[in-house]
């Protein structure tokens, strides 16, 4: 069996992408299950999603702990403790990231005992859509890739699946030439197969209960909520030229989280603590003042 | 005729203070939680939420809150009895003089249009009917999102929700239309009802200040672009939240004891610009052009804006 993890964020695409990639597999002749995981948080913040696929049936269900391939959409989820993408990743688990950035570059900052592969995949869909759109087309064609699926099959999911999603037909058209690209960027890699290897033994957590009288729902820090640090959601961050500001509110009063602040002063600040790169006040900014510059990787410059 | 502005005629007169803080789990680009911060601006410090379940469940998730003052955690039908509890409460303090007057909280109820237009809205006809005093603030995006964005009673004509799939029998999506909740609430003669859009922050908090000056049941009704539940980037929510409003679908008004204003009236950009925008239309387009029900939006609208005009100005 072939266990594949997706890690992504809210509105990437890595649901999809499990999809496709098991699609794929079924119309190659394999069995094929996969499914999402998703907290309470939404868009934008860090999900799960997985894939099993095996020439024979498959009685697992539910999580993948040990996974044999690991795709992660977004290389900031690296170093977000919240994503877990390095659970249960041995030396041997191939890890594809997402990333403008070498492998080397990448393992300087995140140790990461898989084997890891990088590729630019949000600048092929930039180059594409020309903006930043769902990475779920190339993310499972990059698992198919790797897993040794053919381009037929993963072109033939990607027009049920996404047309099923409901995309237009240019959209599907474009997701093929982006799976095309994804082909030539990586190789099938030979990857473990640990079927026959002991699963986990499944635990049964018991809870522990409070007493009534530290147990009761009642928040008494309020407005304490700012602890959450919500600005590893990014993918993109508005960067500011205080050149053009003109300090005209709109970015303070639009922003939803209300990460920008004006402080009395005539510039405002952006709390990158907890800017969700939505990217809307780069929308608002009359004077394009603010424009948005793709994050990083894992370098995270907090203000 | 302008609609005249009493308290916020300039942007920079909006109070600096924040009362939903930064850090919630809600999504990135949220038209709903713009919209509430901005209107919590406006109705300051002393208030006390009632939260029916549904996106808005995640401002405070156990052991965090984004408000300096209280939220109390309802089901999705009982918000404003909930809303009457702390009402009464509060009555009964200061009758007894417990709570000093000026410690009086401001009720607020948040909740979904799913809550709004269904699950409450008998709740909130015996509220209203009792005369509480409470704002009631529906963040309306015209969908059970939370759970996953299925039909509810605000989704509008055309849009394709999870339960309301174009399918061959029907192509064009949801085919019934839109409750009209604002002339349902205000068949029940309320004070004060008012639309709200985050992207006329003026109209926006004019009408929260508006409110504040009255006793009894108020409805804030704010449509709520929601990028996840109708599928747009999240830097779009200000130009879908815009042409909702300019195209005439969401018009801005307010009924002050009954009496309908309308306080912006848009030179209507065709509907189509307003729905191409989104994926929940996109069956209107693609594969192939939907004429009769895009028509059908737009003549509604057409029909609503020649009533509006037909009426006599106030
Ligand atoms: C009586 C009841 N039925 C179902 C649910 C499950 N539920 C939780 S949130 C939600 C959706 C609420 O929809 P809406 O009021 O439109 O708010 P939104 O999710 O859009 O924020 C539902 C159905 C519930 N909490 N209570
Ligand atoms: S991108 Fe702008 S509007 Fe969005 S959360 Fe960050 S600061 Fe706020
Ligand atoms: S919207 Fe642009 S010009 Fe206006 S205050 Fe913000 S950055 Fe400055
Ligand atoms: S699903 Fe929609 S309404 Fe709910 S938090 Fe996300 S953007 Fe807001």
């Amino acid at each position: 069996m072939v266990r594949i993890r997706f890690h992504g964020r809210g509105g990437q695409g890595a649901k999809t992408a499990a999809r496709l990639v098991a699609t794929a597999a079924f119309l190659e002749g394999w069995m094929a299950q996969d499914s999402p995981l998703y907290g309470a948080e939404r868009r934008g913040a860090p999900m799960t999603a997985f894939a099993r696929l095996d020439r024979a049936p498959i009685r697992e269900r539910g999580m993948i702990a040990r996974p044999d391939l690991v795709v992660v959409a977004d290389d900031s989820l690296l170093a977000d403790p919240a994503a877990h993408v390095g659970d249960g990743v041995e030396a041997d688990t191939v890890v594809f990231v997402n990333s403008e950035q070498a492998v080397t570059q990448l393992l300087e900052r995140a140790p990461c005992p898989g084997r890891l592969l990088t590729g630019d995949l949000t600048g092929l869909v930039l180059a594409q859509l020309g903006k930043a759109g769902a990475l779920s087309g190339p993310l499972g064609a990059v698992a198919a890739r790797l897993v040794g699926l053919s381009e037929t099959n993963l072109r033939t999911a990607l027009v049920m699946e996404l047309g099923e999603l409901g995309l237009p037909v240019p959209v599907i058209e474009q997701n093929l030439s982006m799976a095309h690209a994804c082909f030539e960027l990586v190789q099938p890699v030979p990857l473990r197969q640990n079927g026959d290897r002991p699963g986990q033994p499944a635990s049964l957590r018991t809870p522990t209960y409070e007493p009534p009288t530290s147990g009761t729902a009642r928040i008494s820090a309020l407005a304490n909520v700012t602890v959450r640090k919500t600005g590893g959601w990014r993918t993109f961050r508005p960067v500011l030229d205080p050149e053009k500001c003109i300090g005209c509110w709109m970015c303070y009063l639009h922003c939803p989280d209300g990460a920008v602040r004006m402080t009395g002063a005539t510039h405002p600040l952006i709390d990158y603590d907890h800017c969700k790169g939505c990217l809307l006040c780069v929308e608002e900014c009359p004077t394009l003042a603010l424009i948005s510059e793709r994050e990083a990787g894992l370098v995270r410059r907090s203000s | 005729m302008t609609w005249p502005h009493e308290t916020y005629s300039k942007i920079k007169q909006l109070p600096l203070e924040e009362q939903v803080l930064p850090g919630t789990s809600l999504c990135a680009g949220c038209g709903g939680l713009e919209t509430l911060r901005l209107a919590a601006k406006v109705l300051g410090e002393k208030v006390v939420f009632v939260n029916a379940a549904g996106c808005f469940t995640l401002l405070a998730v156990y052991p965090f809150t984004p408000f300096h003052g209280s939220w109390l955690y309802t089901t999705m039908g009982s918000a404003p009895a909930g809303a009457q509890g702390i009402r009464d409460a509060l009555d009964v303090l200061i009758a007894k003089r417990r709570l000093p007057k000026e410690e009086d909280l401001k009720v607020v109820v948040l909740a979904g249009d799913g809550t709004t237009y269904e699950m409450a809205l008998s709740a909130t006809s015996a509220a209203i009917g009792r005369n509480l005093d409470f704002y009631y603030f529906c963040y309306d995006n015209e969908a059970y999102a939370n759970t996953g964005v299925q039909l509810s009673s605000a989704t509008p004509y055309g849009a394709r929700t999870t339960t309301s799939p174009c399918s061959l029998q029907h192509p064009a999506g949801t085919v019934r239309e839109k409750k009209d909740i604002f002339e349902i609430w205000r068949a029940h003669r309320p004070p004060y009802i008012a639309t709200l859009s985050a992207r006329y922050p003026l109209d926006l908090a004019e009408k929260l200040a508006r409110a504040s000056r009255i006793a009894g049941p108020k409805l804030l009704l704010a449509l709520s672009p929601c990028p996840t539940g109708w599928g747009f980037d999240p830097f779009q929510t200000p130009e879908v939240a815009r042409l909702a409003v300019e195209t005439g679908l969401w018009p801005l008004k307010e009924a002050v004891q009954g009496e309908v204003t309308h306080t912006y009236v848009p030179k209507r950009r065709p509907v189509e610009d307003y729905l191409r925008l989104q994926e929940r239309f996109r069956h209107l387009f693609e594969p192939t052009r939907q004429e009769a029900a895009i028509r059908h939006i737009q003549d509604r609208v057409d029909a609503y804006w020649s009533r509006v005009r037909a009426e006599p100005p106030r």
